[in-house]
C-alpha cells in the first residue's frame, strides 16, 4: 500500500517536472523576445543577457516611424482572413464529403500538400502568378495561404464529422434532406465548436506564415511577418525593432488562443455527439 | 399508406451475399415484424426498404411505384432508429417539424400536426426541450412523433425498443401496437426479440442467413413452425428437441431408447419417417400421475416464475425445460413423470429440419 502511494507521488512529481521543463522550453524564447523589445538597442545583444534594465518604448517608436506598420498589419489581416475564409469555404464541405463517403485519400492528399516544404510550391506559383500578372496581389497571397488553411480545416473537422452518429444523417435522409442540406442544417450546427477551432488554427498558421508572402507580395501587399524580415540586414540587424515587430506580430494569435483556450481543447478533442 | 413488394431481391457486399433472392409481399395497413438472430439480414432488409442501402438485384415496390433507384428522401417513408437518431441541436418541436418544413408544409399545419402527435404520445411538456434533456423513453416517443407527423406511406422501426429497460419496453411495445391500430398505416418492425414479434405483428417474417424461414401470423408461426429453426427461435423458453426413432412399433428416444408416449397422429408420421427430431414446447409437457404414461425425469433446477414454474432436466443427453403448474412445487432431485400433450408435438426431418406433416 505504501509502495503504491510512493510510486503515485513520484509519478505526480515527475509529471510536474515535465510540465515545468516543457513550459520553460516553450516560453523562454517568447519571454526573451518580449523583454528584448523593451530594451535599449545596445542591450539587446549584450552578453551575458541583462535581466535588469530600464524598459523603453524606443524600439516600438522606431518601428512605427520607420515602417508603414499599420499597412502591413492590414495586409496581414486581409490575407489571413481571406485565406481562412477560403479554407473554411472549401474545407467544411471537403471534410464532410470525406466523412460521408469514407473515402480518405483526398484528405491525405491535402495533408501531404501541407507537409511538403513551401519552397516546393514557390517556383511554380511564382511563374504562374507572374504569367497572369498577379504577383503582389492579395488574391495570389490568399490563394497560396489556402494551402496552409485548407488542410487544417479538413483535418480538424474530420473527427468532428466522424463523431456524429451515422443514424442522425440517415434520419435526415429519410426526413427528406439532400446531402447538401444535411451538411448545412444537421452536420454544421453539430460541429460548430470544431469549425471555430479550425478557423482559429487556420488564422494563426496563416498569420505566421512567412515564405509565400516574402516572394509573392510586393511593397503594397507585404504582410507583417515578411516586412519584419527587412530589419535583418546584411551588415547589421536591428534586433530591437525586430523584437518589437515580432512581439506585435505574436500578439493577435496569443490573445486569440488565450481567449478561446478552453474551447480550443474541447474542439480539438471533439468526437462523439451525444443525443 | 401503401403495400410493399419485394421481388427476387439480392443484396451483396462485395463477394458476400447477405440476402439471396428474397420475395416478400407486405399488404397495405399491415404490421409486419422481421425477426431473426444477429446477422440474419433483417436490418439490411429494412434499410433497403428505407432507401439507405442499394439493391444488388431484384425489385422493390412501395405501392405501385418501383423505387429501386429512388433516394430515401423521396420514398415518403418514416423510420425510427435503434438509437433514436434525434437531431441533438434541435428542440423536440423542431425535431418533429423538420421533415414537414422541408416539404414546405404551411406553418399552421405543421404546428397542428406536431401538437396532435405530441398529444398522442404524451410528450407535450417536452416540446421545448433538447433531446439530451429527455430520458430514453421520452426520446423514443419523440422519435416516433417525428415519424407520425409525416403521415408517411409506411413506418419502419429498426429495433427501437432495444435501448429501453424491460418495464419501459413492455409499455412502449403496447403503445406502438395501439398506435398501429389507430394510424392504420403499413408498419415494418425489426427486432431480435421474439416476444416483441409475437405481441405486435399481424404477420411475422422469420429470417435466417437472409432467407425467409416462415412468413405467417404469430399464432401459426408458434403453433405450426415450418422448420426446426423457426420452432427453436419462436417461443420462450425455446422448444425442446429430442432425436427419436421408430423402433419395434414404438417411438423411442434415439439416445437411451426411452419410450416416448406420443399421440396417434405423431406416431403415424414417425412410423413413416423412421427417425426424426421431436419438438416439444416447455408448456406442452403434462405431469403424468402414472409412471407408465410418461417419461421419468430428475429435476435438475427449479425456476418459480409465480404464474408457473420451470423445471430443468436432462433427457437423452440434452438439457430440457418443462413449464408446470406452480402448485406442483417441485424440488431439485425430485423424480417426476412428464408426457407430451396430445396434438402439441412437432416432428422435424433429421436431415433438412423441415417439419414432417
Amino acid at each position: 500500500m505504501n509502495d503504491a502511494a510512493n510510486t503515485d507521488r513520484w509519478i505526480r512529481w515527475l509529471n510536474t517536472l515535465q510540465l515545468v521543463l516543457a513550459g520553460v522550453v516553450i516560453m523562454a524564447p517568447t519571454v526573451w523576445m518580449v523583454l528584448s523589445s523593451f530594451k535599449p538597442s545596445f542591450e539587446v545583444t549584450a552578453y551575458p543577457p541583462t535581466m535588469i534594465f530600464s524598459p523603453t518604448l524606443e524600439n516600438y517608436v522606431a518601428l512605427t516611424k520607420t515602417t508603414p506598420f499599420l499597412s502591413y498589419a492590414l495586409n496581414s489581416l486581409i490575407v489571413t482572413v481571406g485565406s481562412t475564409a477560403l479554407g473554411l469555404l472549401f474545407g467544411i464541405p471537403a471534410a464532410f464529403a470525406v466523412s460521408w463517403t469514407r473515402i480518405s485519400w483526398p484528405a491525405i492528399l491535402t495533408l501531404a500538400a501541407r507537409m511538403a516544404p513551401g519552397t516546393l510550391f514557390l517556383l511554380p506559383w511564382y511563374v504562374m502568378f507572374r504569367q497572369i500578372g498577379m504577383i503582389g496581389s492579395y488574391t495570389a497571397l490568399i490563394l497560396s495561404h489556402a494551402v496552409i488553411t485548407l488542410p487544417i480545416v479538413i483535418w480538424v473537422l474530420l473527427p468532428s464529422f466522424d463523431g456524429i452518429p451515422r443514424s442522425v444523417f440517415e434520419a435526415a435522409q429519410v426526413d427528406g434532406c439532400s446531402v447538401t442540406r444535411i451538411l448545412w442544417r444537421i452536420a454544421l450546427p453539430l460541429v460548430a465548436s470544431g469549425v471555430a477551432v479550425s478557423a482559429i488554427l487556420a488564422f494563426v498558421f496563416s498569420w505566421n506564415y512567412f515564405l509565400f508572402a516574402l516572394v509573392l507580395s510586393n511593397g503594397d501587399t507585404k504582410t507583417l511577418i515578411a516586412a519584419a524580415f527587412n530589419f535583418i540586414g546584411e551588415g547589421s540587424t536591428q534586433w530591437g525593432a525586430l523584437m518589437a515587430a515580432a512581439t506585435l506580430i505574436a500578439l493577435p494569435p496569443l490573445v486569440l488562443a488565450a481567449l478561446v483556450q478552453r474551447w480550443l481543447v474541447s474542439g480539438l478533442t471533439l468526437g462523439a455527439v451525444k443525443g | 399508406m401503401a403495400s410493399i413488394s419485394i421481388r427476387n431481391l439480392t443484396k451483396r457486399y462485395g463477394n458476400f451475399t447477405v440476402i439471396p433472392d428474397l420475395n416478400l409481399e407486405i399488404a397495405d395497413h399491415e404490421f409486419v415484424v422481421f425477426v431473426g438472430p444477429s446477422g440474419c439480414g433483417k436490418s439490411t432488409l429494412l434499410r433497403i426498404i428505407a432507401g439507405l442501402e442499394p439493391i444488388s438485384s431484384g425489385d422493390l415496390y412501395i405501392g405501385d411505384k418501383r423505387v429501386n433507384g429512388v433516394q430515401a428522401a423521396r420514398r415518403d417513408i418514416a423510420m425510427v432508429f435503434q438509437d433514436y437518431a434525434l437531431y441533438p441541436h434541435m428542440r423536440v418541436y423542431d425535431n418533429m417539424s423538420f421533415a414537414l418544413e422541408l416539404r414546405g408544409t404551411p406553418k399552421a399545419e405543421i404546428d397542428a400536426r406536431v401538437k396532435r402527435a405530441a398529444a398522442l404520445l404524451h410528450i407535450e411538456p417536452y416540446l421545448d426541450r433538447k433531446p439530451k434533456e429527455l430520458s430514453g423513453g421520452q426520446r423514443q416517443r419523440v422519435a416516433m412523433g417525428r415519424a407520425i407527423v409525416r403521415n408517411p406511406k409506411a413506418f419502419l422501426f429498426d429495433e427501437p425498443l432495444s435501448n429501453l429497460d424491460a418495464k419501459l419496453r413492455g409499455q412502449v411495445r403496447a403503445e406502438i401496437k395501439a398506435l398501429s391500430q389507430e394510424l392504420k398505416t403499413t408498419m415494418v418492425f425489426v427486432t431480435h426479440d421474439q416476444i416483441e414479434a409475437m405481441t405486435m405483428a399481424d404477420r411475422i417474417v422469420v429470417l435466417q442467413s437472409g432467407t425467409i424461414q416462415q412468413y405467417d401470423t404469430p399464432e401459426t408461426v408458434y403453433e405450426r413452425p415450418a422448420n426446426q429453426f423457426v420452432a427453436g427461435f419462436i417461443g420462450s423458453p425455446a422448444m425442446n428437441f429430442f432425436p427419436v426413432e421408430w423402433h419395434e412399433e414404438r417411438a423411442v428416444l434415439s439416445q437411451g431408447g426411452t419410450v416416448v408416449p406420443l399421440d396417434g397422429e405423431t406416431t403415424g408420421r414417425l412410423s413413416k419417417a423412421g427417425n426424426a427430431v421431436l419438438g416439444i414446447r416447455p408448456e406442452h409437457f403434462a405431469v403424468a400421475t402414472d409412471a407408465a404414461d410418461g417419461i421419468a425425469i430428475n429435476v435438475k433446477l427449479v425456476e418459480p416464475l409465480g404464474s408457473d414454474t420451470l423445471i430443468h432436466f436432462d433427457l437423452a443427453s440434452a438439457s430440457a425445460i418443462a413449464r408446470v403448474d406452480p402448485a406442483l412445487r417441485p424440488k431439485v432431485g425430485d423424480r417426476i413423470n412428464l408426457r407430451p400433450q396430445p396434438g402439441k408435438t412437432h416432428l422435424f426431418d433429421s436431415a433438412s429440419g423441415q417439419v414432417l406433416r
